[in-house]
């Protein structure tokens, strides 16, 4: 085992490669508190990718309620059960990653799930957390909460997937930072389905192979965010590149989220797979089990989060989440506007700060009707 | 009669492997009985012409990932040549046939290696080492499934699943054309680059090549084949495959097997294996 450093979790810690970044790395923030969990974008995934004999019960993308959601079953609360009890020290993790909790003979500490844990990719939606008794208000904060976790790859910086591969069909692309199983390569071994904590790595029987999110490099290679961002019609994501902190730069958009605002948390930290996805928090569940899911930053991310109606820059930046299918690397807010950019400054599109409101009156003047409101 | 029934089947064993005492001593190493006609059958007569060598299996628990936990205890061996080429038929006792690879099953395997070239000193019997290359024939329950007729359908692992749709299937595209088989293609990758584990499978065997863990690569073309079959208590496997080069010659060589026990989740690394074992050429009254 290497030493490496990982940023998320404030410490050196033990990989089995030696720390590589890549030239670039993908990174997404999605807005849980946007999300309606319609799966718009599992369907846009499994049309593009996952169609396929073998592919049936493979979701790259899916999207599960919380507490009781799990696709696979109970694919985090086992892996939590596995480690025990594990403590931060303020922002630094005090406890043991998957990497060195490995027991002996194991590159990763993990699980394989059972055929049948990948059968109920709906279970536990919608369920709250507790059962709704007769005489029960609605009133904040909610007593009884859930809500959505849009998964698809974290494509890590520190992948369990591309470590415990014996045979390194697994590797992470130097330009891009996406993670790739080699089709032609892999064995089926199903070390990677074993080790990956998000269980985001599918065993294909009737190809005998593993596969798994691509992040849709074709069009990221275009300069296109991925298909389940563009047909998310709840507009909860945005793709982009993530630097890492002493690199973090105020106009890209992924780097002011999460390093700057530091709005949006990596899912299970501590974990120590430095995860690229990462996630507004729901403002409404409380922040015990939110804090176990994405570290100790919760409160604060929340916090940011309720202030961006005060925070013009930030407020802007999430009005460009679902409003252009290219990727946006930079971005700017000036004034009434927010406008997204390239890489060069190029301005790709631009988004008004406030959208303008428009009042109908009820009674139309000039067909002298009287409108009638649809609810 | 009870207790006669119970005294003949008591005897019954004894007798038989007096019977296989009496035909094929054990042999202290591998050897090679000369054949005018390699059996492709574990069941051929043929096998008793060649003796028997017990191999003791060892965990892989070398390279991680490990076998932490023992499995399959022995292998017994006979191997037979016509001179250029040599069969093997490996058994092993196994109680649990796995002749399926799905999510969370794995396949029954067994696995003969050489050193890729007969040379003074041999390569590490651990799949070889970087500029010493091993030749390696593996042999799937999953594969022999295959051969033997079982279809590579989702319905062959989970009879009762139903499919709405696959979009290659669409009745505008006509059935077995290129533009159907090239969308077809484009769902199932591995079948696209040629990476053929599952079905359909011509042969229940493989050839590889490997120089050091994790470099197992599949030769262009498997010239090998073979045929496993259950036992009353496990496997017994054929494989059939060239001999290294230069074995003519020299008259020795080095082998090594390996087993992997599927309902004990052995794949890849995680395996039963041999050290090498001397492989010689049965001397000629």
């Amino acid at each position: 085992m290497a030493r490496v450093y990982n940023w998320q979790i404030r410490r050196q810690m033990s990989y089995w490669y030696p720390e590589n970044r890549p030239q670039k790395q993908f990174a997404a923030v999605f807005d849980i508190n946007k999300c309606i969990a319609c799966q718009t974008c599992t369907l846009a995934c499994k049309t593009t990718w996952t169609s396929g004999k073998g592919q049936e019960y493979m979701l790259w993308n899916n999207v599960e309620s919380k507490p009781y959601g799990f696709y696979p079953l109970m694919w985090d609360s086992k892996l939590l059960g596995m480690l025990g009890p594990q403590a931060w020290n303020k922002e630094t993790f005090a406890g043991r990653t998957i990497f060195e909790a490995a027991p002996a003979g194991e590159r990763v500490l993990g699980w394989r799930p059972a055929e049948f844990d990948y059968a109920y990719p709906n279970v536990g939606e919608d369920d709250c957390a507790g059962t709704v008794e007769h005489g029960v208000s609605l009133h904040g904060p909610h007593m009884l909460w859930f809500y959505y976790l849009a998964r698809i790859c974290n494509h890590c910086t520190y992948p369990a997937c591309l470590a415990s591969c014996p045979r390194a069909s697994i590797y992470k692309r130097p330009e891009d930072g996406i993670v790739l199983l080699d089709q032609g390569r892999c064995r089926g071994y199903r070390e990677c389905t074993k080790a990956c904590p998000y269980k985001k790595v599918f065993f294909n029987p009737l190809t005998g192979t593993s596969e798994k999110c691509i992040a849709c490099y074709p069009k990221i290679e275009q300069g296109i965010q991925p298909q389940c961002f563009v047909n998310c019609i709840g507009k909860i994501r945005l793709a982009g590149w993530i630097s890492t902190p002493e690199k973090a730069r105020e106009d890209n958009p992924i780097d002011y989220l999460v390093h700057v605002k530091k709005v949006a948390l990596p899912l299970f930290p501590q974990f120590g797979l430095e995860p690229n996805v990462y996630y507004i928090p729901p403002v409404h569940a409380p922040a015990k089990f939110l804090q176990q899911m994405f570290g100790p930053g919760v409160q604060a991310a929340i916090d940011a989060y309720r202030s961006a109606a005060q925070d013009e820059k930030l407020a802007g930046l999430l009005g460009l989440f679902g409003s252009t299918e290219r990727v946006v690397p930079r971005f700017a807010q000036e004034k009434d506007w927010v406008t997204a950019r390239e890489e060069d400054g190029k301005e790709i599109l631009r988004v008004p700060l406030r959208e303008p409101i428009y009042i109908r009156e009820a009674f139309d003047k000039k067909y002298q009707v009287v409108r009638t409101n649809c609810p | 009669m009870m207790r006669a029934l119970v005294v003949t089947v008591a005897v019954a064993p004894a007798v038989l492997l007096g019977c296989r005492r009496v035909e094929t001593p054990p042999s202290a190493n591998v050897v090679l009985a000369s054949a005018a006609k390699l059996p492709s059958e574990p069941s051929d007569a043929a096998w008793n012409a060649a003796p028997e060598y017990v191999a003791k299996l060892i965990p892989q628990d070398l390279v991680d990932p490990r076998l932490m936990t023992a499995s399959t205890a022995e292998l017994r061996v006979r191997a037979l040549s016509d001179g250029s080429r040599a069969a093997f038929r490996l058994e092993w006792r196994d109680e649990t046939p796995d002749d399926m690879s799905a999510t969370a099953r794995f396949a029954d395997a067994c696995a003969v290696q050489f050193p890729a070239a007969v040379e003074p000193t041999v390569p590490s019997p651990q799949m070889g080492e970087a500029g010493r290359p091993v030749a390696i024939t593996y042999w799937s329950a999953s594969w022999q499934a295959f051969v033997d007729g079982r279809g590579n359908s989702l319905q062959d692992i989970y009879p009762n699943a139903a499919i709405d749709h696959y979009p290659f299937e669409a009745a505008s595209l006509k059935s077995g054309s290129a533009e159907q088989q090239a969308m077809a293609a484009r769902y199932a990758p591995a079948h696209a680059l040629g990476n053929d584990l599952a079905g359909p499978r011509k042969l229940p065997v493989q050839d590889l090549i490997a120089e050091g863990p994790g470099t197992l690569s599949p030769v262009a073309s498997t010239d090998s084949d073979g045929r496993g079959s259950r036992t009353q208590d496990g496997w017994a496997v054929v494989i059939r495959r060239q001999l290294p080069a230069g074995f003519a010659e020299q008259l020795h060589t080095q082998i090594a097997f390996a087993v992997w026990e599927g309902s004990h989740e052995e794949v890849g690394a995680r395996k039963m294996r041999t050290a090498w074992i001397t492989l010689t050429n049965q001397e000629k009254p």
